[in-house]
């Protein structure tokens, strides 16, 4: 697993932070008893000789007892604060349907190396990110859906899916939706598309079939939020399939149509006409999509490491000063 | 170097005083005495040039300034001139006392202190040397400036001595590693004529001191009393203790319960007074070592007998 864990640090116990004062209470302490056994040193002329004899304690091994002994009081007095960290935890059963346009316009070159491989490629980076446990539908569609993988956790069938396609055909972005909400939410159950999100990928406009806002409706009741991808560039151009000398097709995306499905159904709309840059989005969705943030908490921790450090200090000064630092 | 200030002097805490000092001791030690600087006897020791005496030095024709009462009646009679009759003057033995009365003297683990011991000594050589007409000369060190009282005679002398033993030695926290050697130069500038020198110090953290002292050794018998506390010799397994240096102020803390460290403790104490008997004798300086533990009069007169 492969998610990206933000270590944020927060404190259930906020207030427990004054315990940090104790360490300058502790700093003056320590000061003040070495101030103590100067005053009560016995006089010794020979102190000199002595002090040769003894032998030169290294400064790091004479002040690594005291410090550790601080490290400790910090590491406790932060575990009264009851610290706790987010962290990024996959989401139970969540399911997410890549919906993936490969009609004929995605054989344009705008973005390298054309925009079907680059959408695979991002499609392979999004898989990649996805929690191990969260199931990956497909539907791939041009003139109707006709490549569809119902959710599944076996990625090797999901890839195959998505490498199958060619790209021909008209664009029935509508059609394709309606079918990835089915497979999320048959019979429309909304409790079975809990945590389930459907992420569209399409460069240009719907030419035939259902219009896709109107199956965003359905979505949004059915609260599967559609994030869309609007992929390719405004003057894209395809070779005209009728004849080589015929005038090139244009191909432009359509982002409005794209975000105003994403807006309706609660998802986000992106636009793009990079390949790095589409697999920055699909990147982005999969450590988003399937993972939610939640807050452990870790007070143990600082409390043994506190124990740990109090224990090494008193080991290292007890021996040598008969005394904790 | 710059003239340290006067360091502030006491009477130490757990002073407890010379002792006694038996007349017989003291007989048999000027004896002692008297042989180290060659018999302080009145007219053993010459003075340069020509001066009142019972040596006759020369006898030579009178010559207008001379004294009349010196015109030698027998040698004028045979040569039928006027002569004078010269001797050779006396002097009395001027002794030096330099006295070290630096903190550290202010320490004693077992009869009494080495300032104790220092006092002693210091009275005893210089009753002695106010015998015979003896004059005794003063010279502390070791709190600030060396103070430097000139030879004396008879009561004067034992007054000033008694006097300058009564201030005791200087607190603690003053710490000059020449002040020895300095002291030994003043000495030897200002005493000219050859006597007897007495050095009473622990030689404790002191540098630079072989030449002044060999120079001194050049002119005049010089003895030097070493004063030591068995305690400096070997510190006993007692366990973490803080220490502290009264001089320099220095705070060590030591775990005694190693057996190394007192070890090394001991063999570099040993190693020191080797080094400074060593030193002594290659100068040809007489060592009298004296500890706080024994009966210091008795070492003293064993060591110069």
């Amino acid at each position: 697993m492969s998610v990206a864990t933000p270590l944020a640090l927060s404190f259930g116990a906020p207030l427990g932070l004054l315990a940090l004062l104790a360490i300058p209470l502790a700093l003056l302490g320590l000061y003040a008893a070495r101030r103590r056994r100067t005053a009560y040193a016995v006089r010794f002329p020979a102190a000199g000789t002595l002090a040769l004899a003894a032998g030169v304690v290294s400064p790091w091994r004479r002040l690594l007892p005291a410090a550790l002994a601080l490290a400790a009081i910090a590491a406790l007095a932060l575990a009264l604060a009851k610290p706790q960290r987010t962290i990024a935890v996959p989401v139970e059963g969540a399911s997410v349907v890549l919906v993936t346009d490969h009609s004929g316009s995605m054989s344009a070159t705008d973005v390298e190396p054309d925009r079907l491989s680059a959408a695979e490629t991002a499609a392979e980076t999004f898989l990649d990110k996805l929690p191990k446990q969260t199931r990956v539908g497909v539907v791939a569609y041009s003139d109707g859906p006709d490549g569809t993988l119902p959710p599944t956790t076996d990625r090797d069938r999901v890839r195959g899916t998505i490498e199958a396609q060619t790209a021909a055909g008209a664009t029935a972005t509508g059609e394709a939706l309606q079918v990835a909400i089915d497979t999320l939410a048959p019979g429309g159950d909304k409790s079975k598309a809990k945590a389930s999100a459907i992420i569209l990928l399409s460069d240009g406009k719907t030419t035939t079939g259902r219009d896709p806002v109107g199956v965003a409706r359905i979505a949004k009741r059915l609260g599967i939020p559609i994030y869309t991808v609007a992929l390719g560039t405004e003057d894209a151009t395809i070779p005209n399939p009728v004849s080589p000398l015929s005038p090139p097709i244009a191909v432009p995306p359509d982002p409005e149509t794209l975000k105003q499905i994403a807006q309706v159904s609660g998802g986000r709309a992106f636009t793009s006409d990079d390949a790095g840059e589409l697999r920055g989005i699909y990147s982005s969705l999969g450590s988003k999509l399937a993972t939610k943030h939640e807050q452990r908490e870790i007070t143990p921790g600082f409390a043994g490491a506190g124990l740990v450090l109090l224990i090494v200090a008193g080991l290292l000064s007890l021996p040598r000063l008969g005394r904790l630092p | 170097m710059s003239p340290s200030p006067r360091i502030p002097m006491a009477s130490p805490a757990a002073r407890q005083g010379p002792g006694p000092m038996p007349h017989a001791l003291l007989d048999a030690l000027a004896i002692a005495v008297t042989q180290r600087v060659a018999g302080a006897l009145p007219g053993d020791r010459r003075a340069a040039g020509v001066g009142a005496g019972t040596e006759l030095a020369q006898i030579r024709p009178y010559a207008f300034g001379d004294d009349v009462r010196r015109i030698d009646a027998a040698a004028t009679a045979r040569s039928g001139e006027p002569h004078v009759r010269l001797e050779v003057p006396e002097r009395t033995l001027t002794t030096w006392l330099a006295i070290d009365v630096s903190a550290s003297m202010a320490f004693g683990t077992a009869r009494r202190l080495k300032w104790d011991v220092a006092e002693g000594v210091a009275l005893a050589l210089g009753r002695l040397a106010l015998r015979h007409a003896g004059r005794v000369g003063l010279m502390t060190f070791g709190a600030g400036e060396p103070t430097l009282r000139p030879p004396r005679g008879s009561k004067a002398g034992l007054v000033a001595l008694r006097r300058a033993l009564s201030t005791g030695t200087a607190v603690d926290g003053a710490h000059d590693p020449h002040a020895l050697a300095d002291a030994l130069g003043r000495v030897g500038r200002v005493a000219r004529l050859p006597g007897l020198v007495v050095v009473i110090s622990d030689f404790r953290d002191q540098r630079d001191w072989a030449r002044p002292l060999g120079a001194l050794r050049a002119r005049h018998a010089v003895l030097a009393v070493e004063v030591h506390d068995p305690r400096e010799a070997s510190v006993p397994a007692v366990g973490r203790i803080a220490v502290v240096d009264p001089e320099t102020g220095r705070r060590v803390e030591v775990d005694t319960s190693r057996p190394r460290v007192r070890a090394r403790f001991e063999a570099l104490e040993r190693e020191r007074r080797d080094a400074l008997a060593s030193e002594l004798r290659r100068l040809r300086v007489d060592h009298a070592s004296l500890s706080t533990d024994e009966d210091w009069l008795l070492q003293l007169g064993r060591r110069l007998r």
